[in-house]
């Protein structure tokens, strides 16, 4: 058996016997036989089996807002986050990665606004941007730009000068250097930084989700709607599903990641 | 005679060190001939980069004054020079086929044209079978041969090169050394080209400036009396070369005891 092989074994192994050991624990009943009280209450933690009743129900048209209605909106708001959070922060901190005299003027701002908890962000933006689509996109923007833009900021001081004087001698604009030369360099940085950023696009959009009403959908809706009806089973269908989306994003960003930086030794002969 | 194409007049440049005051090097003057290869040997830390990088317009001189056919160099790079550094410059998101046509995208040469040439070089350079390889993958001696290649493709009229075989094996440096007289033998463009190995500097050069220790200053300008084209490795072990080395070790030797004591 191949190496690979033998690990999607133990992950399968691992899976399973944490569903069944899940579907059994809530099912043993304590002292009597009363409703109610088990060993370990499915109330809390639900059970696998009323899981997927719940996810087959929510993702049925018995619904208004079905599960892939609202999966559909958090991935699409996660990725719009994402791909204005990203190309803000990379074009930002190429810009002050460059010029001394902005990145020093912008300095104490930048720290300030990067310091401030995101998520106390949150009704402000609500304010301001309404319940849609729009305020998460915003939330998780600005959660993204700042992990970008530090990345990139870094990588495009780090430059090696002797590259740039050698384009300058083989006849580069500074237009043409800042194509050939500080971007490519500035991206390895920058995609180091796409894999957290991913991750924290989905946190900012579930955090709007929680605020932004039936209007806004998402999985951040169910996961609240579920807590005002105490229903743990939709909250774990919430999670998972949100679970998947985060591995899928991941894996994603990892073959751009491997196609853009097929130069890198380490991304070479690597499956 | 020839004319000459760059010319040094007491060139010095002093670098802030803490608070004090270092020369690096001190009234340097001389000239390179249109079509010389000039090699700048001396001990580490002579100063003789710098030189080449006050040349080249990378550092502006504390005084003195570098001409490049009759103009001052300025802060930026001046046209028609070519420059191979010591460290590995190749860009490494780049192939090497794409790494030699950089220079030539840069000019906006048709992109035709572009292919003509770089296959050309490619050629020249031995590195056929290479063309999509990354420099990550390539040894020392072949990042460093696509360094030159893609230099010359832009067909430089004066070529500075710092060290630029410092790094490689004797093997490779002197296979090198055959390719790059092969090269300049075909173009005979100007060259500068800065060294700690006297002997690389016999083998290349016309004419060798010999520099002291810190502060750096010309010590001897030696003309090598070997006639051309060379043959890198027979001319070791020619009674001439031994004669070159001996005249200028004796000089060079000087100011690697001096250090010592």
């Amino acid at each position: 058996m191949s190496e690979r092989a033998r690990v999607w074994l133990w992950r399968v192994v691992i899976l399973v016997v944490l569903l069944a050991a899940w579907e059994w624990l809530t099912g043993i009943k304590a002292i009597s036989r009363t409703p109610g009280l088990y060993w370990i209450d499915p109330f809390f933690i639900s059970r696998p089996s009323l899981i997927l009743k719940r996810f087959a129900y929510l993702a049925s048209d018995q619904v208004r807002l079905s599960i892939w209605q609202m999966a559909l909106s958090t991935v699409q708001s996660t990725l719009w986050g994402f791909v204005v959070g990203v190309s803000t922060g990379f074009a930002a901190g190429l810009i002050l990665g460059r010029n001394e005299r902005l990145a020093g003027i912008f300095d104490p701002y930048i720290v300030a606004f990067n310091s401030l908890p995101r998520i106390a962000l949150v009704p402000l933006i609500t304010m301001i941007f309404g319940f849609g689509l729009l305020a998460k996109i915003v939330l998780a923007w600005t959660i993204v730009f700042f992990i970008v833009f530090f990345n990139t900021f870094q990588g495009a001081r780090s430059v090696d000068a002797d590259l740039i004087h050698s384009a300058r001698f083989l006849g580069g604009t500074d237009r043409q250097i800042m194509r050939t030369v500080i971007v490519p360099s500035a991206l390895a940085w920058t995609f180091a930084s796409l894999t957290p950023s991913i991750s924290f696009a989905l946190i900012g959009v579930v955090v709007g989700e929680f605020l932004g009403g039936e209007s806004g959908g998402g999985l951040g809706y169910l996961i609240i709607q579920s807590l005002g009806t105490l229903n743990a089973a939709d909250m774990m269908v919430a999670l998972i599903a949100l679970g998947v989306i985060g591995i899928v994003m991941a894996l994603g960003i990892r073959q751009i990641e491997k196609r853009l930086l097929r130069w890198r030794p380490e991304y070479r002969d690597r499956t | 005679m020839k004319r000459s194409r760059i010319v040094l007049s007491s060139l010095t440049k002093t670098f802030r060190d803490g608070g004090r005051e270092v020369a690096a090097v001190q009234d340097a003057s001389f000239e390179v001939l249109d079509g010389e290869f000039v090699a700048i040997v001396g001990p580490s830390g002579c100063g003789k980069s710098t030189i080449l990088n006050m040349i080249g317009g990378l550092v502006a001189p504390t005084g003195g004054v570098v001409e490049i056919d009759g103009v001052r160099v300025a802060a930026s790079a001046p046209a028609h020079v070519g420059y191979v550094f010591q460290k590995d410059t190749v860009f490494p998101w780049r192939t090497v086929a794409r790494n030699i046509a950089v220079g030539l995208e840069y000019r906006g040469v048709a992109r035709a044209e572009q292919e003509r040439r770089v296959r050309e070089a490619i050629g020249l350079a031995g590195l056929g079978g290479f063309e999509d390889a990354f420099p990550a993958t390539l040894s020392g001696g072949m990042r460093q041969r696509v360094a030159l290649m893609r230099t010359l493709v832009v067909e430089p009229q004066i070529l500075l090169m710092d060290e630029p075989f410092g790094a490689l094996d004797t093997h490779t440096k002197i296979n090198l050394h055959a390719e790059l007289l092969a090269l300049w033998q075909a173009r005979r463009q100007t060259v500068v080209f800065v060294t700690h190995d006297l002997s690389e500097a016999i083998t290349l050069a016309d004419r060798i400036v010999v520099m002291t220790r810190r502060p750096g200053r010309v010590k001897l300008i030696h003309t090598v009396k070997l006639p051309r084209p060379r043959d890198v490795i027979a001319l070791r072990e020619s009674p001439a070369y031994a004669a070159e080395y001996g005249a200028i070790w004796h000089v060079l030797g000087e100011e690697f005891a001096e250090r010592a004591s």
